[in-house]
């Protein structure tokens, strides 16, 4: 029996889609069954982000609705050997099609067969993500250090802690370590404390994540990178293993670059 | 045949006391206290406490005795006075007396009611809500919204060992915490907020609040 976690946030475009594409391909890297559910219905974009798009033949609404089997709708990421599916939203219908009810028996089928599934939540509050939370065990709520994404998540946390679910997590994405240092975005500790649920990791912020996602190809994959070296240690707290968490000093110049500037002026 | 008196007229030293039977028929009460009120011989105008024992008078009921009372041109009611309250009353009464507890974060869009005190156990985030009929107490940050008083008690407080509110409101009176006010310090550490008496809402500091609500404390004895 897999485990159904949710990936959630309140406000829209501080990374859920990215994160949920790259924790289930960092998932998958590490040897897990992973199906990534995408109920962002009509607003579809999991599927772009991991070049899947040109594979859908049919998608959730028509697995609920019962014009296909759930295995005929799952598409599957070849770069994985049966290790990273994806069940596509609809694009052309509304996110009322669904009811939480049909989500909660969706997910609790796909639960029998998956490690792990990750369900990538719409921005908002309304049907959508009560479709999104019905059939999660746990749930992870993603921000950025910024004051308005932090009030949107303190507001999830508070509709989350209200369901039958376990405490929700979080991850603080697209950290700027050169904003933090010099005091001007809110830092990792602020945050918790604001919050003041479990920090389950940090990704920072970084050129290529966009960059590969364009390519349909998480930044995960590429193991050198600081995003994606984030993205794997959460993966790996997911998992059960005890990661210490990165510090934000990397790629801040070292003793000599210092030198160098300093001369430089 | 002895009439029993229904209606017993007292004199004290605080003026005079109508004491009215709580056995016998309201009709017959009523009856015998404008007989009584009519033959009064008084000279002037008398203040009248009226005590209606243990019988359980409604609105309406209290104001046909005060109306009654009130036909003579020499008596006015300063006080009615009952031994007996409904379940009901008792028990709002009860309730806002009691003080209730919130243990956990009171986050954006939440909000805590209570029909008494309310303490809160955590913090209240920005755009949270507690609200209460009596005072409130945070041990935590406030950083969000505070209604104390709600029903129109002004003698409430809200205290909070970190006040540091977007909107502060006691009884009817709001005060939004904008940059501009003076009253806010750069340590908003363990203050409390009340209607001061020039009718605008102040903060000081948590140890005030024994000298200005001297009668919120409701612990009696010790050493």
């Amino acid at each position: 029996m897999g485990e159904a976690i949710v990936i959630t946030s309140g406000k829209g475009g501080v990374g859920k889609t990215t994160t949920s594409a790259n924790l289930g391909t960092a998932l998958a890297l590490q040897g897990k069954k992973v199906c990534l559910v995408d109920t962002d219905i009509g607003l579809r974009n999991l599927d772009v982000i991991l070049g899947l798009e040109n594979r859908i033949i049919y998608d959730l609404v028509d697995v609920i609705a019962g014009r296909c089997k759930i295995h005929q709708a799952l598409v599957k990421d070849k770069r994985f050997e049966d290790g990273l599916f994806l069940l596509p939203a609809a694009q052309t219908t509304d996110k009322n099609a669904v009811e939480p009810e049909q989500m909660k028996e969706l997910i609790t089928e796909l639960k029998r067969e998956y490690d792990y599934i990750l369900i990538d939540c719409p921005a908002g509050i309304e049907q959508g993500y009560k479709n999104a939370v019905a059939g999660a065990d746990r749930a992870i709520v993603v921000t950025t250090p910024e004051i308005s994404a932090v009030r949107d998540a303190d507001r999830i946390i508070g509709l989350l802690e209200q369901e039958d679910i376990e405490p929700p997590k979080l991850i603080i994405n697209r950290i700027k370590s050169r904003l933090v240092n010099s005091g001007d975005a809110l830092d990792v500790n602020e945050i918790t404390t604001h919050l003041s649920i479990d920090l389950l990791g940090i990704v920072l912020d970084d050129e290529k994540v966009i960059s590969s996602s364009n390519k349909g190809e998480p930044v995960v994959m590429d193991p050198s990178n600081p995003a994606a070296i984030g993205y794997r240690n959460i993966a790996r707290r997911i998992l059960g293993e005890s990661v210490p968490l990165m510090s934000l000093d990397e790629g801040k110049p070292g003793f000599f670059g210092k030198l160098k500037t300093l001369f430089a002026k | 045949m002895t009439k029993q008196h229904y209606v017993t007229i007292k004199g004290t030293k605080d003026g005079l006391v109508l004491r009215l039977d709580d056995k016998c028929a309201y009709s017959d009460m009523i009856a015998e206290l404008r007989n009584k009120v009519s033959e009064n011989s008084l000279d002037g105008l008398a203040e009248v406490k009226v005590h209606t024992g243990n019988r359980f008078c409604n609105e309406e009921e209290l104001k046909e005795i005060m109306n009654v009372v009130h036909e003579s041109p020499h008596l006015r009611v300063s006080k009615i006075q009952s031994e007996v309250i409904t379940i009901e009353e008792c028990n709002r009464k009860v309730l806002e007396k009691q003080s209730e507890t919130y243990i956990g974060i009171v986050r954006s869009g939440q909000v805590v009611k209570a029909d008494g005190d309310l303490v809160v156990v955590g913090d209240v985030n920005p755009n949270g809500r507690v609200v209460a009929a009596g005072s409130i107490y945070i041990l935590g940050r406030l950083k969000g919204i505070a209604h104390a008083g709600a029903t129109g008690n002004e003698e409430a407080v809200i205290a909070a060992s970190w006040l540091e509110a977007t909107h502060l409101m006691i009884a009817d009176k709001l005060e939004t915490m904008t940059d501009e006010l003076t009253i806010l310090s750069e340590q908003p550490e363990m203050e409390c907020a009340y209607i001061h008496p020039n009718g605008f809402i102040a903060i000081d500091r948590l140890q005030e609040l024994r000298i200005l609500r001297p009668n919120l404390s409701t612990f009696k004895g010790g050493s």
